[in-house]
């Protein structure tokens, strides 16, 4: 059987840069696997070569099977892979229900003939999607949110509004980039729940995390990063136990 | 009552080529400075086909509106390479070549002296030649305009664009096509635009490049911003507000050669106050 999510031979050059070199890994179905390493190892590349924002000089991503070379972004999600953005990317001027129905798949009445020919249709598209939409912002607990606009909401719902956007999209694989970063107290721990959840719901999670707590709470599977390539692939403790990789992450200050 | 009727029919057909200016600028965040070019290709187009052949009203303002929908799906399709302030200066060069082709191509256009006699429109053997006719036949292309702006924007098709102002890469990373949405809202706004100018010309029944020229389009953004970029209702109140105003100035007891001055420097002091204290213009959201 092949992999779930493949990896192979990932290179990229920016000018005279390095940022992927030789990367390889696989992620397994069900898990949540964390990618680490310190700033400039690669990670969002690696994110941006997956969902195809970065074509990779060499390299192959493929998914249950099915090759992901050279496809664009919007055809990656219809593969079933979502992504967030380290800095969010929401449509600030929207509410939080149209941000959540913007990643809902294309339904009837978005494109303009059938808005003007087919109205009562659209309505019932309409009514349909913001319910399911209300359902998804529920998940994530921010349904008493959903007609502010997200630029009332505080950090950490918008945090969780990134998560909802892509859940809308019923991708089976959210690749989560920094989902914790700036948060502390309650809304942490309500992230770390929400990832927990997801995986209870049959998600499979790959994410960037910078929190060694955060890793070693919610991580299945730790990968490590450095300069572009993969140092190591290994539990949680297993990769925090490793004098090596804790000298390239704290630059030796441990 | 001519007075008023004519007043009332212009503005109606402002107010169609006005949702094509705030579809594009104010939704979809496509700053086109070049819509006026669009109208004027619609009504050289009418005028063409009405004045050298036996087409119908209707067709031709069907085919006029056609070919401005393949125009500004062409025109657009430079917002998907470049972005933002870029594509100003791109549209901006498509409008001054829109104006060189009207003042210069006299066989088709008439040239700077314009094109006289357009035939009045005639449906089902009535011509509607006077104002207080014609009203009814503005009325309806503004009423089609505004129910269609209003059906897509209350679809999930108006949340896409709305996404698409604020951040296309997002949108392309939820598996929505850009390029697809971007072109439906350009074939839109081409529609508007082109009836509009359909309109325009079987109105005035004279149509010359000063009609259709930077100044146009700069005008037409002014009646966006006045009124309130982003919603219908904004669209619908700029013309009416805007093209008042010279009529308000003929009453004053001012030289013709005077009001025409004053009223550009009306415009673009509108213009300036408008995006420094109200941006949101008087019914609209923020731009």
């Amino acid at each position: 059987m092949s992999p779930y999510l493949d990896v192979t031979g990932l290179n990229k050059r920016f000018g005279g840069l390095q940022a992927l070199s030789d990367c390889s890994f696989k992620v397994a179905q069900g898990r949540i696997t964390c990618l680490v390493g310190p700033n400039g190892a690669g990670k969002t590349t690696i994110f941006n070569a997956i969902t195809g924002f970065l074509t990779p000089d060499t390299g192959h991503v493929a998914f249950r099977g099915a090759s992901l070379d050279g496809l664009s972004p919007q055809r990656v999600v219809r593969h079933g892979i979502a992504r967030t953005f380290q800095n969010l990317r929401l449509f600030a001027d929207l509410t939080a229900r149209d941000n959540v129905v913007a990643g809902m798949p294309g339904h009837f009445g978005e494109e303009p003939l059938g808005a003007i020919f087919r109205p009562f249709r659209t309505s019932r598209a309409l009514a349909g999607k913001r319910a399911a939409a209300l359902e998804v912002l529920a998940n994530v607990g921010l349904a008493d949110r959903a007609d502010a606009l997200v630029r009332n909401l505080s950090y950490g719902e918008q945090k969780l509004l990134c998560i909802a956007r892509i859940l809308a999209t019923s991708a089976e694989l959210l690749l989560l980039d920094e989902p914790t970063s700036g948060l502390s107290g309650a809304a942490l721990t309500e992230v770390m729940a929400l990832l927990r959840r997801l995986q209870a719901e049959g998600k499979t999670l790959l994410v960037v995390e910078h929190n060694t707590r955060v890793v070693q709470q919610i991580a299945d599977e730790v990968l490590f990063l450095h300069q572009g390539h993969l140092m190591a692939q290994g539990s949680p403790a297993e990769i925090i136990a490793d004098p090596k990789l804790a000298e390239i992450y704290f630059g030796g200050a441990l | 009552m001519d007075f008023f009727a004519t007043y009332l029919a212009l503005a109606e057909i402002y107010v169609l080529l006005g949702l094509s200016t705030n579809l594009l600028v104010g939704i979809v965040g496509i700053f086109s400075v070049s819509q006026a070019a669009v109208f004027g290709v619609g009504a050289y187009i009418t005028a063409f086909l009405l004045m050298h052949s036996s087409t119908p009203f209707p067709l031709a303002i069907l085919v006029a509106a056609g070919l401005c929908i393949l125009l500004n799906i062409l025109v657009t399709l430079p917002s998907l390479r470049v972005s933002g302030d870029y594509f100003v200066v791109t549209s901006f060069g498509i409008q001054l070549l829109g104006t060189a082709v009207f003042t210069n191509w006299t066989k088709g256009t008439g040239g700077a002296n314009g094109l006289p006699g357009v035939p009045a429109p005639i449906i089902l053997g009535h011509e509607f030649i006077e104002p207080q006719e014609f009203l009814l036949l503005s009325s309806i292309g503004m009423g089609l305009g505004c129910l269609c702006f209003w059906l897509i924007m209350r679809a999930p098709f108006g949340g896409l664009l709305r996404a698409i102002r604020e951040d296309e890469l997002a949108v392309a990373a939820l598996g929505k096509s850009v390029l697809r949405a971007k072109v439906s809202a350009a074939a839109l706004a081409g529609a508007f635009a082109g009836s509009a100018g359909g309109l325009y010309a079987t109105f005035l029944s004279f149509i010359d490049p000063s009609s259709f020229d930077l100044d146009a389009s700069i005008f037409l953004l002014t009646m966006v911003v006045v009124g309130g970029a982003r919603t219908l209702a904004g669209s619908v109140l700029g013309p009416f507000v805007l093209l008042a105003l010279p009529q308000i100035l003929a009453l004053i007891d001012i030289p013709a050669s005077f009001a025409a001055a004053l009223r550009q420097l009306i415009y673009g002091l509108l213009l300036i106050v408008f995006m420094l204290f109200r941006p949101q213009g008087l019914l609209g959201e923020r731009l």
